[in-house]
């Protein structure tokens, strides 16, 4: 449930947040310190302490003692004789029982958790990027909303010392789910830019091992002091300790998985997503679940949400469900009917995988001899059942059902537009795509019957003629064997029409009568190397791939302007006046 | 996982595209922070009514590119058959294999992974030079092209003019 509307809430910026605690801090500990000085002050204030709720508070301040500190230095030297210590505890003592000193303390405490978390940022991180930002930003907003309503509408809490207690809780839970996600995400990143940053990498893998220790050490207070509040209390911090390690181990076990260079569609990887996947939702429906069945399910709004939590996780599972089941579905018919490429099918084949553009070390091969890698045919398959160069169907009735029927049900566009009725409402847009699933069904059934059964001849003659004529209906100057000979190595006219707009083929013989008949052996067409087009390239220093993100922003720029001040410049050569006539105007909008 | 390839597969199309760049067009994403939307240029073809013109289009690309095709419009103002007026770009090499939203492609025309951002912007160069009377997406600038080409070629002058920042004719 993301939270658009927070995010036009005037929210202070970390700099003037922090500056107004540590004001209100400062003024706080002066009133502390000018009461205190006064040796009857016990006397004069009301004590209305209860022994509970200063044992409990303790909790919370042994974490903030460092600030108050740092700004009991920064204060004077007391004149009295009184030792510093004393006069320090004493000091402490005041502001835990002084119900608006203490909240100073506590924002004190947040303030100095947003300040660690920034330096965490700086450090691990650096700038963040975009979406990851926002992703965070959503998360933050979640994770509040949830918490919020499992310390109210949940447990149901009376006393603002056990409100306290689970703020706490839930601060450092969240602070460690923020990280790990930003972990997630600049992982992503990082596995998929190009260059390897090792050192970005150490960083972030010492977040993970960090937040993973922390997580440990959350589950000890959880025994420590979860277990003797009752079963119910220590499930709930137990789960939430459990899932903040699962998503760290699952972050760090893909560092692995990359490191090891495991295929992305691999067996290995998939069941160890799988393992991980299935985990974290298992936890979190029980969790859900544990929270329904302890509010004791009265209509309420928190019932109602976390029923609608429920929901949302059931269907995540279902999902995950029926995505494994297409998984091995689709596995055991790949390997069942399209073999693995021999070695040296695969040597020879020398082009990179044409779905993403990688060198491919082994391949799966389709019927129509056409190599991919079996991760991406994969996840192609999945989408469509047909060879992505040639667009033969893979599924058993390829001749008989020669268009695939379009199987996507309608899109549904929602728009709502906020702004039209007060400004700060948000504007969103959803778009319900119904995709239809993989068409396996026919497929694997018939996929027994036509498995070992080679193409029928008759049908591979007419493909071919089919394909020749639709090159040669683009380029009727080449002799037709040509295109045979070349058809017949690439087996797709896009293939082919490739091959002779880069000139791996021969060109034709010109009309003119005068010059050489055919071009050489037919043969030598597809096999030969593109010509070497480096030596036309005029300026091939111009054109360098930057290796900086920076410096490849500034080329294109400088490209485009260029690109533009040719045209303008051509443009106006050959037509210099703009054209005087005064009858033709053109039609403004 | 499915981002990491789309990035892979677009950092090495923006490489081929930057080092033998097509004639007359360039490509690539504005910002790196976001590699998932780049701008093109396209020159209108020569000897057509676009000649000369500079047309800038976004491109965005799905996460699980290159499974899925990118979407594609004109950030300029444009005046064509297959381009709707919001300079969305209506050809069959941009539709996904399941969505055939005319019904009458067949699926050999549409998106499939061996497609490239190359490919695409040469099938729009060629679609400017001979729009497709049959996809209607701009039911105007169709009847114009069929009926009364010479408003149509002062419409396209104009347009090329404007993408050059040049002054309409008198």
């Amino acid at each position: 449930m993301p939270v658009t509307l927070l995010d036009r809430l005037p929210l202070p910026n970390l700099k003037v947040y922090s500056a107004g605690s540590v004001l209100l801090l400062s003024v706080a500990m002066y009133y502390a310190v000018n009461v205190t000085s006064d040796p009857n002050w016990k006397a004069n204030t009301t004590l209305q302490k209860q022994e509970t709720a200063s044992g409990i508070v303790e909790g919370e301040a042994a974490k903030m003692v460092q600030p108050a500190v740092t700004a009991v230095i920064a204060e004077p030297p007391m004149t009295d004789t009184k030792n510093f210590s004393d006069q320090f505890l004493e000091v402490m003592t005041f502001m835990m029982q002084e119900p608006l000193c203490m909240w100073t303390l506590i924002n004190m405490a947040y303030c100095s958790l947003a300040l660690f978390g920034f330096f965490i940022q700086k450090v691990v991180f650096g700038r963040l990027r975009v979406s990851e930002a926002q992703r965070v930003k959503d998360k933050f907003w979640n994770y509040l909303f949830y918490k919020f309503i499992f310390v109210f509408g949940v447990l149901n809490v009376q006393y603002m010392d056990e409100v306290l207690l689970w703020c706490s809780w839930f601060t450092l839970v969240g602070f460690l789910h923020l990280l790990g996600q930003l972990c997630k995400d600049r992982f992503d990143y990082l596995a998929s830019s190009p260059t390897s940053a090792r050192w970005a990498n150490t960083r972030v893998l010492c977040l993970l091992m960090g937040i993973l220790t922390a997580a440990s050490a959350l589950f000890m207070v959880a025994i420590v002091w979860g277990l003797p509040a009752g079963k119910d209390t220590f499930a709930f911090m137990a789960a939430e300790c459990l899932l903040l390690g699962v998503s760290a181990l699952h972050v760090l076990a893909r560092f692995t998985l990359r490191a090891h260079d495991a295929d992305a569609a691999g067996p290995a990887a998939y069941y160890t997503h799988l393992v991980f996947d299935a985990v974290s939702l298992v936890t979190e429906t029980i969790h859900v679940a544990h929270m329904v069945v302890y509010s004791n399910v009265v209509v309420s709004m928190a019932s109602l949400v976390l029923l609608m939590q429920l929901r949302h996780l059931l269907y995540a599972m279902l999902a995950r469900l029926r995505r494994h089941r297409l998984y091995t579905a689709l596995s055991s018919h790949m390997s069942r009917n399209y073999p693995m490429a021999s070695a040296e099918e695969v040597l020879k084949h020398e082009d990179n995988c044409a779905i993403c553009w990688e060198p491919m070390k082994e391949a799966r091969k389709l019927p129509c001899s056409h190599l991919f890698h079996n991760s991406c045919l994969c996840r192609w398959v999945q989408q469509d059942a047909s060879c992505p160069t040639c667009r033969r169907s893979l599924t058993a009735g390829g001749e008989a059902r020669p268009a695939e029927p379009p199987l996507t049900g309608p899109n549904h566009l929602f728009h709502f537009d906020g702004s039209r009725y007060v400004s700060w409402l948000p504007s969103f847009s959803v778009e319900v795509t119904r995709r239809a699933g993989v068409d396996l069904g026919p497929g694997l059934a018939a996929a027994t019957a036509t498995a070992a059964a080679a193409r029928p001849a008759p049908d591979a003659a007419a493909e071919s003629t089919a394909l020749v004529e639709q090159v040669q209906r683009l380029f009727p100057q080449y002799p037709r064997a040509l295109l045979v000979t070349d058809l017949a190595v690439t087996r797709s006219a896009h293939l082919t029409i490739d091959n002779i707009l880069e000139g791996r083929l021969p060109p034709p013989p010109p009309l003119r009568p005068a010059v050489a008949p055919a071009p050489a052996a037919p043969d030598a067409g597809a096999d030969s190397p593109p010509l070497s087009d480096e030596l036309d390239e005029d300026d091939s220093a111009e054109n360098a791939f930057s290796a900086t993100a920076a410096e490849r922003e500034a080329a294109l720029q400088r490209r485009k302007a260029e690109l533009r001040a040719a045209a303008r410049a051509r443009f106006l050569r050959r037509r210099p006046a703009p054209a005087p006539a005064p009858a033709e105007r053109s039609p403004r909008s | 996982m499915m981002a990491g390839s789309a990035l892979r597969r677009l950092m090495a199309e923006y490489k081929q595209l930057t080092v033998n760049p097509p004639e007359g067009i360039i490509a690539g994403p504005v910002n790196e922070e976001n590699f998932f939307e780049w701008e093109a240029l396209i020159t209108g073809p020569e000897g057509t009514c676009f000649e000369g013109g500079i047309f800038p289009a976004k491109l965005v690309f799905p996460p699980d590119y290159p499974l899925s095709p990118p979407k594609m419009q004109f950030i300029c103002e444009m005046f064509h058959p297959n381009i709707y007026a919001d300079g969305r770009v209506c050809i069959s090499i941009l539709h996904a294999p399941g969505d055939d939203p005319m019904g009458y492609e067949s699926s050999a025309e549409r998106w499939s992974p061996v497609q490239s951002v190359e490919k695409i912007l040469l099938s729009v160069v060629s679609m400017l030079a001979e729009p497709n009377d049959e996809s209607g997406a701009n039911v105007d600038a169709a009847k114009m092209w069929r009926e009364d080409r010479e408003q149509f070629n002062k419409i396209a002058e104009r347009l090329v003019r404007k993408t050059l920042g040049l002054p309409p004719p008198e």
